[in-house]
């Protein structure tokens, strides 16, 4: 198969996907017991705003999926979300009167990527290197050091380590604990601002970085080994080049392909990552925003912010892939 | 039982079992081991007992209402233990029935399940727990259904592959011509053999499980009528724990997760890695220390390329090292070319790889010397060895499809080995040679921009020579250049090999079990067997006056152009496994004329002429009885 016709394939099962999970997310949210969107629209503490958007947006009095009544067959639930979909409209929050979910979720992805964009750089750069010289010197101190350590971190729970750092953090060390920001403070200038901003980061950044460093590690570490032992490395090793020509010519990019898979599938688990640290840390992020929604009932919201964790997933796996296919010249086929 | 042995390999494994029984202990023995048992609140209940640090009577100290924290830690591992192994077990027989399905059918059904596998990887588990567990209720039942149905999707991918890789195999296809059906087959003969890895991969599961209920816990989606670790954790953050400096409600739950998490990873790496052992060694590894030096110097012929010395190579064994190759000795001239030949497993490779020092890790020169450009080889310091390598000498791999990196272009592969034995060459210089050495082997040099896997296997063999000749070397090792191949490509090689010494002048090693690529190539013939030399000479001698019998019996177990006719007679048997090293000769088990010395003592080599001599007690009679 051509590499073209091979980016058109994998672009085109990454569409199938967002596909199923809208599917996925109307059917969780229409079909579960309790009905949200009835319940919602019950709910006393609804503005009539939303109320009215809310039956229109949902055409709560359509049948689900097809329409099997006089009129078009599309004139159903599922089609209505769809088309409400296409047009952007995630709809309006239960309890934020006059916010829409596209709103809210706009500025807790941005306060989200905040921490986690630091925290996987961090963690990539350590764990790559951690990896590579732990493989690299397989058997010595230095690699079993450094594999307990992955292991350990591993084996955290990500909302205890911080908790842990929290702790230890605001105790010791005087740093912030809660939100991006000092509230109600008026910056002298931008330095002041950003040093707020840093040193609220501090914590929460770190605890993420922590526990995706150890996986990281891991992966690396075995990945190398893997290579180091490939027949192609005898090969250089036998034309006559260093141990550090090796690495850098011949071991290096190959041993980084599982890991660019890694790091995609891991978008998933950061997302999972976010969601403790953001409750620990009450940082105003997409993780604290689904926690609200699940506590204050606020469905709109819920399947809102569930859609773009999945379709950030799936954005995540699709550029994976095609990095993949650009480092790897062999993939011919899906 | 094997798998026990290859546990035992893994201490981690034991630790990480006997942290996971410890945890099992507790909760069974919960009961009698907590102090305080539910609703865990000392009698005389006071405001002083509030966040009360660590004492006699309560060991790890009170939480925010009282309670006594070590009993609830003991109370927490059953919720936390029960929802891991219930939560892992839908996951693995879920997973397991969509694997074992998609493996087993193929095909359509086999591809849409595992589209929805894929489907089921992208959406973000911990979210939609959290969605499902707040509109179904929190309940023990449903935290237990939520974690074990969205699990599943990494042991369908594990069994998977694993049923496809069984499904191929003999007895399975055996069932299928009998006409078993489709459902006998697949839990009569391929659970069994998938059903070992499933539960390695469930050890792994129950800790993924377990961190996932302790999440739930922590986000306040925990059953309310039970207690456990990420519960405790929940209360400890949000009823002010931390600004309290209560450390003793937040760190003994936290660790006790991280025990039981650890504890289950270690056990299931190792399960899984004795079951379905992955190298860890690599060629990059330190090497082991080189042998002394030695005293006077070693008697080498004149215009030798290559004296190997009593050569000895040693693997690492379970218990002591395992001889490999042990004290070859033999020369090749400069030019010449020498057939080493032998079934496989008789050490030629080990050998050669042991003079080059390109040995796998694990396996080492013990002792000898290897002579090369007026070097020791084997004492030579890593950098003096790495400027003779490939400018000096050079290997063609064995398996040309691996040797080359699969990543690089094929050209770009030649340049380097140019442009590090000749720095001071430009870019374009080696380029431009990089096309003449491919021209060589009968390549076009416009194919130097393709990768490896743009190559058909013959063109990879012979880009693989190519790469050999690239600095002019003095003397090139072939490993098995034909192998693999089919029989035009095979005369294609074999011309190319010869063609290439008339015009180079190089040396040629050829480590081959293949007699008549020998005999159309090489000068000189030396038979190893079972880890030693049985015999050398020049080609007309060992093929037309064969002395050792283990060579007059591979002569005539391979078809001879002379005489067509003449029928082929394998020889019975396989050579020796280094572990089970006969005491005498090598080849007494398997030889027709061994007596009871060949079983007691190894026979030497007997000279029989110059650059020729053989291993046989028989040829010593004859050549005593000839003295006499």
């Amino acid at each position: 198969m051509s590499r073209g016709r091979l980016v058109l394939r994998k672009v085109g099962w990454a569409v199938m996907t967002v596909f199923f999970v809208i599917t996925f997310n109307f059917v969780l949210f229409r079909v579960l017991p309790g009905d949200p969107a009835k319940a919602g629209v019950k709910d006393p503490r609804l503005s009539p705003e939303a109320v009215e958007h809310l039956q229109e947006q949902f055409g709560l009095n359509k049948p689900i999926f097809i329409n099997t009544d006089p009129g078009p067959w599309y004139d159903s639930q599922y089609f209505l979300y769809l088309g409400a979909l296409a047009q952007g409209d995630l709809g309006l929050s239960f309890q934020q009167k006059n916010t829409t979910v596209n709103e809210l979720l706009g500025t807790a992805l941005v306060n989200t990527l905040w921490l986690v964009m630091p925290a996987q750089i961090i963690s990539i750069v350590l764990g790559v290197g951690l990896g590579l010289i732990a493989a690299w010197r397989r058997g010595t101190l230095l690699d079993t050091g450094s594999l307990s350590f992955a292991l350990f971190t591993w084996s955290l729970p990500t909302f205890f380590l911080g908790i842990v750092l929290l702790f230890f953090g605001s105790r010791n060390l005087g740093l912030p604990t809660a939100g991006m920001v000092t509230v109600g403070t008026d910056y002298d200038s931008v330095w002041a601002a950003a040093s707020d901003l840093l040193s609220h980061m501090i914590l929460p950044t770190t605890t993420l970085a922590l526990v995706l460093l150890g996986e990281y590690t891991l992966i690396m570490r075995s990945s190398v080994v893997e290579v180091f032992s490939e027949d192609y490395v005898l090969t250089a090793k036998a034309k006559g080049l260093t141990n550090r020509q090796i690495v850098r010519k011949h071991a290096f990019r190959n041993a980084m392909l599982p890991i660019v898979t890694l790091i995609a599938l891991n978008l998933g688990f950061t997302v999972a990552g976010a969601i403790q640290v953001e409750t620990v840390y009450s940082w105003p992020g997409l993780g604290k925003l689904t926690v609200d929604a699940v506590t204050k009932r606020d469905y709109p919201v819920l399947q809102g912010a569930f859609l773009l964790l999945a379709v950030a997933v799936i954005i995540a796996n699709l550029i994976a892939e095609l990095v993949y296919l650009r480092l790897d010249p062999r993939v011919t086929e899906v | 039982m094997t798998f026990w042995k290859a546990m035992s390999r893994h201490p981690r494994g034991i630790v990480g079992a006997t942290m996971l029984a410890v945890a099992i202990l507790v909760a069974i023995f919960a009961a009698q081991i907590a102090t305080y048992p539910p609703p865990f609140i000392p009698e005389d209940l006071g405001i002083d007992d509030i966040f009360a640090p660590p004492s006699p009577e309560h060991i790890l100290g009170q939480d925010d209402a009282g309670k006594d924290v070590f009993s609830q830690l003991v109370y927490g591992s059953r919720v936390s233990l029960t929802v891991g192994f219930a939560g892992a077990l839908i996951s693995v027989v879920v997973g397991g029935m969509v694997g074992l399905f998609a493996g087993y059918y193929g095909g359509r059904l086999g591809n849409g399940l595992m589209r929805l596998t894929d489907f089921f990887l992208v959406i973000p588990d911990l979210a939609l727990q959290i969605v499902i567990v707040a509109i179904l209720g929190p309940s023990l039942n449903n935290i237990i259904l939520v974690i074990g149905l969205l699990g599943w999707t990494t042991t369908a991918r594990l069994v998977r592959a694993q049923t496809l890789s069984v499904r191929n195999r003999k007895f399975v296809s055996r069932a299928e011509a009998v006409g078993a059906s489709n459902p006998y087959i697949i839990f009569k003969h391929v659970f069994p053999q998938v059903m070992p890895l499933m539960l390695a991969n469930m050890v792994l599961v129950v800790s993924l499980a377990i961190l996932s209920e302790s999440t739930l816990a922590f986000i306040g989606l925990g059953d309310p009528t039970v207690v456990s670790w990420g519960q405790m954790l929940y209360f400890a953050f949000n009823r002010g724990a931390v600004s309290a400096g209560a450390w003793w409600v937040i760190l003994p739950p936290g660790l006790a997760i991280v025990w039981v998490v650890l504890g289950t990873t270690l056990l299931g790496n190792a399960l899984e890695d004795a079951l379905n052992p992955r190298s860890a060694r690599h060629y990059l590894e330190k090497p082991p220390p080189l042998p002394p030096k030695l005293e006077g110097p070693v008697e080498v012929p004149e215009h030798a390329a290559l004296s190997i010395r009593d050569l000895t190579v040693t693997y690492e064994g379970t218990s002591e090292p395992l001889v490999a190759v042990e004290d070859v000795s033999f020369d090749v001239l400069e030019g010449e070319a020498v057939g080493l030949v032998g079934e496989s497993g008789c050490g030629k490779t080990t050998a050669m790889l042991g003079a080059l020092r390109l040995l796998a890790p694990g396996a080492k020169v013990a002792h000898g010397t290897v002579m090369h450009a007026g070097e020791d080889l084997v004492r030579l310091s890593d950098s003096e060895l790495r400027t003779l390598r490939w400018d000096s000498f050079s290997v063609v791999f064995q398996g040309a499809m691996n040797a080359l990196n699969p990543v690089k272009k094929v050209g770009w592969q030649l340049s380097e080995a140019i442009l590090t034995h000749a720095p001071e060459m430009s870019r374009e210089a080696a380029e431009q040679r990089s096309g003449q050495l491919l021209d060589v082997v009968g390549i076009p040099a416009e194919r130097a921009g393709d990768y490896p896997h743009q190559f058909s296997g013959g063109m990879r063999q012979r880009a693989m020579i190519a790469l050999a000749l690239a600095a002019d070397p003095i003397l090139v090792v072939a490993d098995e250049p034909t192998t693999a191949l089919d029989v035009m490509i095979q005369a294609q090689v074999i011309e190319l090999l010869r063609r290439i010494r008339s015009e180079t002048g190089s040396a040629l090693v050829l480590i081959t079990h293949d007699l008549g690529l020998v005999a159309e190539s090489c000068d000189r013939v030396v038979v190893m067997y079972g880890g030693v030399v049985v015999e050398q000479g020049t080609v007309a001698e060992v093929f037309h006056d064969p002395r050792h019998p283990y060579t007059q019996l591979l002569l005539k177990a391979f078809p001879d152009l002379d005489d067509p006719e003449r029928e082929l007679v394998s020889i019975p048997g396989a050579p020796p496994r280094l572990d089970q090293l006969p005491p005498g000769c090598r080849f007494a088990p398997r030889c027709p004329f061994a007596f009871e010395r060949c079983n007691e003592h190894r026979p030497e080599l007997v000279q029989l002429g110059s650059r020729r001599e053989a291993a046989c007690y028989l040829l010593e009679s004859v050549e005593v009885a000839a003295g006499v």
